[in-house]
């Protein structure tokens, strides 16, 4: 192999993730001509995830360490022992509405990867297989909630381009009991053994300490945050909350002093709002819905926005918004890790509700509608979600017994050609009106 | 594929086979004794058998809908939790007397949620909780979740099982496993004396009904195969790999074109007895050993692909395998990945691979046949 080849190997693989900064870089440029409070704290975000994503190319093109991992694997820790990291599934979840996304879309189904296991694993095994993932000092993998996820870390030890990074995935029991947290905070202090290993990046306890001590002031603002939405008019719609939140606390600046100030921006914001009776700007909420998943990111721009000009139907509450925390209990190593394995494998999103049993999905949905208010349940059946498709009779059902509306559509929050926007609109509109919604 | 084979014993493993509740099940409980129901390979069925009571393997046999089922479990869930719960919710398995759902896949381990709320019977339904890996760690979690069952049927249905008991069924297991072994060794010859069809049907048929009569007869089997005439009009030597196949007409339709099956890497075949259970020692360790790292494993075993992929290139070289067909039901995430991977390490080895998507319920078998012709033309060349 010719180290001509080589260089142009190892450019691929920074492609697209050059590609996705210039995508946030150029989102960046028009948030920052919009007006408003909203906009600057998706300012404040958008600077955020850039820094972060030009850290991630610094170290691959300096040879420093960095690690692929996920928002479920106990980030807090990565940012105590000083590791740059990125999220393997980070195009799905965060760069979904990039002009690619299509294309490469079609360039898994080309290579055998099919069609109908979820997007967001078969997008990362793509870009393995094809040489365009960035390739880290180490992985850490994710191998639950879904049948997906170990299958996406196993194609990638099984690619010989792979063959040399180091991997560790903390298992998962099915329970959420003190059996399992005992065994999971074991496999996550097992981590970071394994990070010591192979970045040589030490942890230190300390900073671990302080690290979640400020995580804790984000998961209080967070509630108050959440609480603000609970009023009528809710103060925020789709466009600023949850994913955003989610977003900046555990994907990119977990226990960082950065990420609490932008929180209490957004609760200042909301509180302004709340104080003012003022809901998302220009909409009269008529409908107050629960998106009972992620928020469909591949084409978010055609549907949310329509529900709200449409209908007037404001999204209160959504799976990743709603994140029942449980603070970090600080006292002593051990507690912390406990409270860590109860983040990580119970409290967080769609963990929460696809990884064990699913009363999580019939509780979530019952305190929600209660707390929040909310007029219609959307479960928006992304093609992916398979266990949760096999939970639509108690979602259902809870809903009946709520006397909440509660709507399937069977969708893929990444591929707008699997139901488009348009259908979906439809759906949502023929079902507003025979519900006498709006 | 015609066999010459007439064997008493193979017709009735063929009705068990083909039938959701076979007389053995009937006369076991009219006999006072309990079954449990489970699912997959990953519930120890050696634990139910020392509790005195008869393991039956899950199955959706005889299905024919899924109109009760349909508001439970959708069109992008797998066929094989939609029949078997529409069957559920038709009362087809009152016979039961227990059931333990392991999260095996998402769509199995919803059953167990959709049970207990929609199926009043059986009272006792319970989770198998498995981790993901084959650590140190795992074994313990296998080796506290056995332990945890054992307490759970001690309780509830009024026995003791004793560390003997344990020996006593691995003993009865290892030894059904011994004799598949033995069946499917006859198949290494040049003219094997049963077919694909045949072997699925002897091996699904251990799963339901009680053990040591299983053996008895396959022992029996085993003897009126020492003079049947092997089967010569065949042209290449088939594996299938895949998850979950208990019917035997897909082999037979597989058969029908000249490819006879001489191995499989299923779960309801050489997953369950390439490996025997360790029957010195503590019987608790021993089978949660077994389960987390010997047995060969389904790819929601994380980080053992590898030691899979030998497992099948074991298999490919003992069986002296043409050809692979990577069976998998549609909406199955793991089969599709781990095909996928097959893909790639069976062209290096270049033996010819084709995955083929089914429905749990045989359908769609023109297109079926079409594509088996187009495999076996090309490894014809």
């Amino acid at each position: 192999m010719s180290a001509k080849s080589d260089d142009a190997k190892f450019e691929l693989t920074l492609k697209r993730y050059k590609q996705e900064r210039d995508w946030f870089k150029m989102l960046l440029d028009t948030v920052e001509l919009l007006p408003g409070e909203e906009n600057r704290l998706q300012e404040k975000l958008l600077h955020i995830l850039l820094a972060s994503k030009e850290s991630v190319l610094d170290c691959a093109e300096h040879g420093k360490p960095f690690v692929a991992g996920y928002f479920c694997n106990a980030p807090q820790i990565f940012h105590a022992m000083d590791l740059t990291w990125y999220m393997l599934m980070e195009t799905p979840f965060l760069a979904a509405s990039a002009p690619f996304l299509l294309e490469d879309l079609e360039g898994a189904e080309a290579i055998g990867l099919g069609t109908d296991t979820c997007t967001a694993i078969r997008l990362p095994i793509y870009y393995i297989e094809t040489g365009q993932m960035p390739i880290p000092t180490a992985c850490i993998g994710l191998i639950y909630p879904c049948d997906g996820a170990p299958m996406l870390h196993q194609v990638m030890m099984h690619n010989k381009g792979w063959k040399d990074v180091p991997v560790y995935a903390a298992d998962p029991p099915y329970t959420t009991d003190d059996r399992a947290l005992d065994y999971f905070a074991d496999e996550l202090k097992r981590m970071v053994e394994f990070l010591e290993k192979h970045t040589k990046q030490t942890i230190d306890m300390k900073k671990l300490k302080e690290v979640c001590e400020e995580d804790n002031k984000v998961f209080g603002l967070w509630q108050e945050y959440n609480e603000l939405r609970r009023a009528k008019p809710c103060p925020h719609g789709w466009g600023i909350g949850g994913a955003q939140a989610f977003a900046i606390s555990q994907c990119f600046v977990s226990g960082d002093k950065k990420c609490t100030e932008w929180f209490q921006q957004l609760v200042k914001c909301a509180e302004e709002n709340v104080k003012a009776g003022k809901g998302p700007e220009g909409i009269k909420e008529k409908i107050r819905y629960l998106w009972f998943d992620i928020l469909p990111y591949g084409w978010v721009f055609e549907v949310m926005p329509w529900m709200e000009e449409e209908w007037g139907a404001v999204l209160t509450m959504d799976m990743f918004g709603n994140y029942p925390y449980t603070l970090i209990d600080t006292s002593t190593e051990d507690t912390i890790f406990r409270s860590l394995a109860k983040r990580n494998l119970i409290d967080a999103p769609m963990i929460r509700q696809a990884r064990g049993t699913d009363e999580n999905f019939a509780t979530d949905i019952r305190r929600i509608v209660k707390d929040y208010d909310i007029d219609v349940v959307i479960w928006p059946g992304h093609m992916g979600h398979k266990d949760g498709a096999a939970s639509i009779g108690i979602m259902r059902e809870t809903c009946r017994e709520l006397n909440v509306p509660f709507l399937h559509i069977g969708l893929d929050l990444f591929d707008r050609r699997y139901t488009t926007p348009e259908q979906v609109k439809d759906r949502i509109s023929t079902f507003f009106s025979s519900m006498g919604l709006g | 594929m015609e066999t010459n084979l007439k064997s008493k014993v193979m017709d009735e493993f063929q009705e068990i086979t083909s039938t959701l509740i076979n007389p053995y099940l009937k006369e076991w409980k009219d006999n006072g004794g309990k079954i449990i129901g489970y699912f997959c390979t990953h519930v120890p069925d050696e634990l139910i058998t020392a509790a005195g009571m008869l393991p039956f393997r899950m199955r959706a046999t005889g299905s024919t809908g899924t109109e009760l089922s349909d508001a439970y479990f959708i069109t992008i869930n797998c066929s094989f939790p939609r029949h078997l719960f529409n069957l559920a919710m038709h009362g087809e398995f009152k016979i039961l007397d227990g059931l333990i759902v392991p999260n095996s896949c998402d769509h199995v381990r919803r059953i167990y949620d959709n049970w207990i709320r929609q199926v009043d019977s059986p009272a006792f339904v319970r989770m198998w909780n498995l981790t993901k890996q084959t650590t140190e760690h795992a074994v313990e979690w296998y080796r506290d979740e056995i332990l945890l069952k054992k307490s759970d049927l001690e309780e509830n249905f009024g026995v003791k099982i004793t560390l003997d008991d344990l020996r006593n069924a691995i003993k009865i297991h290892n030894e059904t496993r011994r004799l598949l072994r033995q069946l499917y060794d006859l198949r290494k010859a040049d003219n094997p004396p049963i077919t694909g069809e045949q072997a699925l049907a002897a091996v699904v048929a251990s799963t339901a009904i009680p053990r040591e009569r299983y053996n008895k007869m396959l022992r029996e089997l085993l003897e009126e195969l020492k003079s049947a005439e092997g089967i010569k009009d065949y042209k290449f030597r088939l594996m299938i790999a895949g998850g979950i196949l208990d019917d035997p007409e897909y082999m037979n339709i597989i058969e029908d074109h000249g490819g006879l099956v001489v191995t499989d890497y299923l779960c309801f075949g050489t997953r369950l007895f390439l490996v025997d259970i360790d029957e010195e020692g503590d019987p608790i360790e021993a089978i949660a050993r077994y389960q987390v790292q010997q047995r060969p494993t389904c790819p929601r075993t994380y980080g053992d692909q590898p030691r899979r992929a030998q497992f099948m290139r074991d298999l490919i070289r003992d069986f002296r395998v043409d050809g692979v067909i990577g069976e998998r039901l549609l909406f199955c995430d793991s089969w599709l990945m781990e095909h996928y991977m097959a893909k790639q390490d069976l062209k290096e080895l270049g033996v010819p691979f084709i995955q083929l998507d089914r429905e749990y319920v045989l359908g769609g078998k023109g297109q079926l046949r079409t594509r088996i012709q187009a495999f076996l033309e090309m490894i014809g060349g």
